[in-house]
């Protein structure tokens, strides 16, 4: 059993999301983790509520997803801060990510954690309302 | 739009400041500026971290207990929009600042009480421990002004008598 640290020490220098970058998988799509090959959008990688496209490494024996393949999928936790639309910025313990399709329709029916409000603007509102908090 | 207040220090967020951090439990801690972020980053508890709200509450350097706290507490309930119930919330606003800042003033006018007996306290001891910094002890066996006046102990036991030494 993985246990998660609560406050984990923050001494490293947070960046984006960019190729090799390995995230979690908040859904039950049956990866666990995966690694991202390619940000859709932006030079230097992608960010909170950005969609990349990742490999799975590791997945369970019996789920939708099987190790090794490509899938899409949007960060919905990033360890970089992010600028809210105030002005004020936010940032989250660990990056996850939410597996898509290439519609942007949620492949597992379950998102754990808790999930930004900017998903939103973003048009992901079905892993909002699959969401156990919003942040 | 909500004014929130700092995890670390308790001072007030306006909208657009500072950062916010959320743990996996979805608990959201919320930092007025950098100086705070950087101090919870370091896993200081800001009970024991002495400029903080939390610290000077914790030590009784300011007011814990009021009515006038009451009404700032956090409603997550929507008022409905009602112009009188506007104008005399901001009237009231007013009133509640005044009465706050002097009962604040009061507090600090009684914990202030203890401190002169303490200064001259402090003060007899240092004349009795330093003077010689001042005069030099043999003056000073000469010249009683720098003293203070010795106050006389009678002694009630009579001293025991020095036994001869037995040979």
């Amino acid at each position: 059993m993985h246990v998660e640290v609560t406050t984990p020490t923050q001494q490293q220098q947070r960046t984006f999301i960019q190729m090799r970058t390995v995230l979690k998988v908040v859904d039950n799509s049956g990866a666990k983790k995966v690694m991202c090959i390619q940000a859709l959008k932006g030079k230097k990688g992608a960010r909170l509520g950005d969609t990349i496209v990742a490999s799975v490494k590791e997945a369970h024996p019996n789920g939708k997803v099987k190790k090794g393949k490509v899938v899409y999928g949007v960060v919905v936790r990033a360890a970089m801060q992010r600028g809210r639309c105030d002005g004020s910025e936010v940032k989250f313990d660990d990056n996850a990510v939410v597996l898509v399709d290439k519609q942007g329709q949620p492949i597992g029916t379950r998102v754990f954690g808790p999930v930004p409000h900017e998903l939103r603007k973003k048009k992901h509102v079905k892993i909002l309302t699959l969401a156990e908090h919003i942040a | 739009m909500r004014i929130e207040k700092c995890w670390f220090c308790s001072s007030t967020i306006y909208p657009g400041h500072g950062i916010q951090f959320v743990r996996n439990d979805a608990k959201i801690f919320r930092f007025c500026r950098s100086k705070c972020h950087k101090n919870f980053k370091m896993k200081r508890n800001p009970r024991k971290v002495k400029w903080t709200k939390a610290y000077r509450r914790l030590h009784g350097k300011d007011m814990t207990q009021d009515s006038t706290f009451e009404f700032e507490r956090k409603r997550n309930r929507p008022e409905r929009y009602d112009r009188n119930l506007t104008e005399n919330t901001l009237k009231a606003i007013k009133t509640i600042d005044k009465v706050r800042s002097r009962r604040e003033a009061k507090h600090i006018e009684t914990r202030k009480k203890g401190k002169k007996a303490q200064l001259m306290r402090e003060a007899v001891k240092e004349l009795e421990q330093s003077i010689s910094l001042v005069k030099a002890p043999s003056v000073l066996k000469e010249d009683k002004s720098y003293t203070l006046p010795k106050i006389k102990v009678k002694v009630s036991q009579a001293e025991a008598k020095n036994q001869p030494m037995e040979e």
